[in-house]
């Protein structure tokens, strides 16, 4: 390959590695941005829902194969996105009996907002869910069974004769991700149930003498956020092994991708989520591999001495 | 599930039975007791020789803890079922288990609560990660308990340690024995000798063990220009840019040592994707994980064929009867290092406390730094010989090179181990 080439195909495949992997990250930070931005709550166990996520997803596809009649390519996905149902109900069942007591209207007169209470919580949480999984789901890693991981579109450009390799995973994966994140905004915005969150997410107090069940808004926005997250999960299933422990690998970049898009904005944390994907490839470009987290923080260090609020900071808004 | 894998600092003991009513473990214990009387000699009231294992039974690296628990608890089992230490009247060798975890942090922690609770100790194991194992043998050192390992690294023996004996060829060593043997491996194939490598490696302790006189040394001895060299910081969130690298270089063979499923996935999807599987690109790389028989399930056969990995024990020839027992009490589709290893430590360590003639765990140690064995527990592992020398090291340890073929984990060299021939691309 001559040097043109390999410059041109470099910059080609990391835009496009950027943009597939970013989406999906952005899902996973819509789901971590949904429960902060409607509850203020910094769920340590995102990482751990992300988990949950991909289990279900295996069980669904490769462990139970339920879904195998619907075949390697439709059936990996289909079990992705079923995973979130799955997620949402555990996401209410815990804030039904254990989130609420430390968030929401009970804690909005305490010194600190419930905060320490919750970063306590969801850390044990997260603790259970880690240690419970592995004694439920055992320590060998797992992965959804789909020739999507390992195979690419290919796309021959006039430039160079370089070659695009669109992997397939995670082009589906982040079809179906841009999809999840579209319905999600349009909920928020145009229905009853989404103006409800909206308001919950703005003023709880006002929104209990509006009419709200703020309880109950804040429940389904856990669990929304749970089940998005898991979604993410189950998508990257399809291309990557796990154990129990998965979720700590990913909870970084979330929150990275969610205090980069601006702490409360669902859009926001979807822009992040893609920043980050796109920083992690294009950092390769130039620096080492064992850099390109790295990376992910020095811009992500820039733009919060930039624009401390993040790209769509509510911030100025809610004071 | 697993059900075991997370009862850590539990002990293990062969014998143990289910809660029954006293009346029938009364005439149960007596019937056995006048069995006994006649059958072996006197056991020693209550004694028993405590052994410990401490890996990692919980974080990324739970699987090979497991692994490694397997061969312990199967020895420990054998061995008890057998008379127990015959010399100490047919004490019981029990089993302590720790969970390192997975950090060094706990791995220590784990170390120094079992320096605590089990004083009477005589020796241990693990601590499978070379990280791990470098933070864990300065507690065991302290304690000066007899500490067998199986991790690569050559700093755990570097350090003028007295009671760490390591039973696998060190990083360095697997790396001037590794590169010879795959050459010739690709010159047999091709009728030419490689002139280009990739290198693409982890950072962790033994990876850069393993890389660092390849680097320095190996590659201009055997005249190997390095056209890809990449470090990465262990787990992987994404290979693009490391694959993308090799593309572009385009090495003859590659040396990809990763440390752990999910990272070895990533690569190999990705080399599949761009073109560059096992008919096209040989790789080869090292440490137990790239035989763990979740690799093949979680990769597949067709993209995992023809990978080869260097590690420092295999079930293979010679130990077929061992395997068959191994498989046919775990489940598990083969014997691996990481059980065979462990196995082979608890065999190493009842051997020692035999010829000590006592629970003592510096004569254990004793015992061991004199062993010149080549038959008995020495045979389990390859070379054929069990002796160390005064940095802990065991004389003569080879390596042995596995490879993915069909789906499954074989080994392809030395000879007196292997069963199976290397494949290597003729292209």
């Amino acid at each position: 390959m001559s040097d043109p080439q390999i410059l041109v195909e470099n910059i080609l495949n990391a835009l496009t590695a950027g943009i597939l992997i970013g989406c999906i990250y952005g899902l996973m930070c819509v789901g971590l941005g949904l429960i902060f931005g409607v509850m203020r709550v910094v769920n340590f166990a995102q990482g751990d829902f992300l988990m949950l996520g991909m289990y279900a997803a295996y069980y669904l596809f490769t462990g139970w194969g339920l879904l195998n009649f619907l075949g390697p390519y439709a059936g990996p996905l289909l079990a992705a996105m079923l995973a979130g149902p799955i997620v949402f109900a555990g996401g209410v069942l815990l804030h039904r009996f254990i989130i609420s007591r430390v968030s929401g209207l009970r804690t909005t007169a305490s010194l600190d907002e419930g905060h320490f209470g919750q970063l306590i919580v969801t850390l044990g949480v997260s603790l259970i869910l880690q240690n419970g999984g592995l004694i439920v789901f055992g320590s060998s890693p797992r992965s959804v069974r789909t020739p999507l991981s390992s195979s690419a579109w290919v796309i021959e450009t006039p430039f160079y004769d370089s070659l695009i390799f669109l992997n397939k995973a995670r082009l589906l994966s982040s079809v179906v991700a841009i999809a999840v994140a579209i319905i999600l905004y349009v909920m928020l915005e145009r229905t009853r149930l989404g103006r409800s969150l909206r308001a919950a997410a703005d003023n709880p107090t006002a929104a209990t003498y509006a009419g709200v069940d703020v309880d109950r808004a804040h429940r389904i926005a856990f669990g929304l956020g749970s089940g998005i997250t898991a979604v993410a999960g189950g998508l990257i299933a399809t291309y990557i092994s796990y154990s129990p422990f998965a979720g700590l690998d990913f909870v970084i970049i979330m929150y990275a991708g969610v205090v980069l898009g601006g702490m409360g904005s669902i859009l926001g944390a979807f822009w992040g989520g893609l920043t980050v994907g796109f920083v992690q490839q294009f950092s390769g470009l130039i620096l080492p591999p064992q850099l390109q987290n790295a990376a992910i923080f020095v811009v992500f260090l820039l733009i919060l001495v930039l624009r401390p609020q993040g790209f769509f900071g509510r911030s100025a808004e809610r004071a | 599930m697993t059900k075991d894998s997370t009862k850590t600092d539990t002990i293990i003991r062969a014998g143990s039975v289910p809660a029954m009513p006293r009346r029938a473990a009364l005439a149960l214990g007596l019937g056995a007791g006048a069995a006994a009387v006649g059958a072996r000699p006197a056991r020693a009231q209550g004694q028993t020789v405590k052994v410990a294992l401490l890996a990692p039974m919980s974080g990324p690296w739970a699987r090979q803890g497991q692994m490694m628990r397997l061969g312990a608890d199967m020895a420990i089992d054998e061995i008890n079922q057998s008379g127990g230490v015959r010399a100490l009247g047919g004490a019981q060798m029990e089993l302590v288990v720790f969970d390192a975890g997975d950090s060094t942090e706990k791995a220590k922690n784990a170390a120094q609560r079992m320096v605590a609770q089990h004083p009477d100790l005589v020796g241990g194991t693990g601590a499978w990660l070379s990280s791990f194992t470098l933070a864990v043998t300065e507690v065991t050192e302290r304690a000066e308990i007899p500490w067998m390992t199986l991790s690569y690294s050559d700093a755990i023996t570097n350090r003028g340690f007295r009671y760490v004996f390591q039973m696998s060829p060190t990083a360095d060593d697997q790396a001037s024995k590794a590169l010879p043997t795959i050459l010739n491996l690709a010159k047999a194939a091709t009728g030419k000798q490689p002139t280009t490598i990739g290198l693409i490696a982890g950072n962790d302790a033994s990876a850069v063990s393993f890389m660092r006189p390849i680097r320095e040394t190996e590659l201009a001895k055997h005249h190997l220009r390095a056209v890809v060299d990449e470090t990465y910081t262990p787990p992987l969130s994404d290979a693009t840019s490391i694959v993308q690298r090799v593309r572009n270089g385009r090495p003859e063979f590659l040396l990809c040592i990763t440390s752990n499923v999910p990272d070895t996935k990533l690569l190999m999807d990705k080399f599949a994707e761009y073109r560059l599987g096992g008919d096209r690109l040989p790789k080869v790389g090292n440490g137990g994980a790239l035989g763990a028989p979740e690799l093949g399930e979680v990769v597949g056969a067709n993209i995992i064929q023809g990978l080869m990995g260097i590690v420092a024990n295999w079930g293979g020839k010679g130990q077929e009867e061992l395997a068959q027992r191994f498989t046919a009490r775990t489940g598990e589709p083969w014997l691996n290092q990481d059980s065979l290893m462990t196995y082979a430590d608890m065999m190493i360590l009842r051997e020692a406390t035999e010829r000590a003639g006592v629970a003592d765990r510096r004569k254990v140690a004793d015992q061991i730094r004199a062993f010149d064995l080549t038959d008995g527990v020495a045979l389990l592992s390859p070379g054929g010989r069990l002796k160390f020398d005064e940095k802990g090291r065991r004389v003569g340890a080879e390596l042995v090179i596995i490879q993915w073929q069909s789906g499954r984990a074989v080994s392809v060299f030395p000879p007196s181990v292997a069963t199976h021939t290397a494949i290597w691309p003729s292209t």
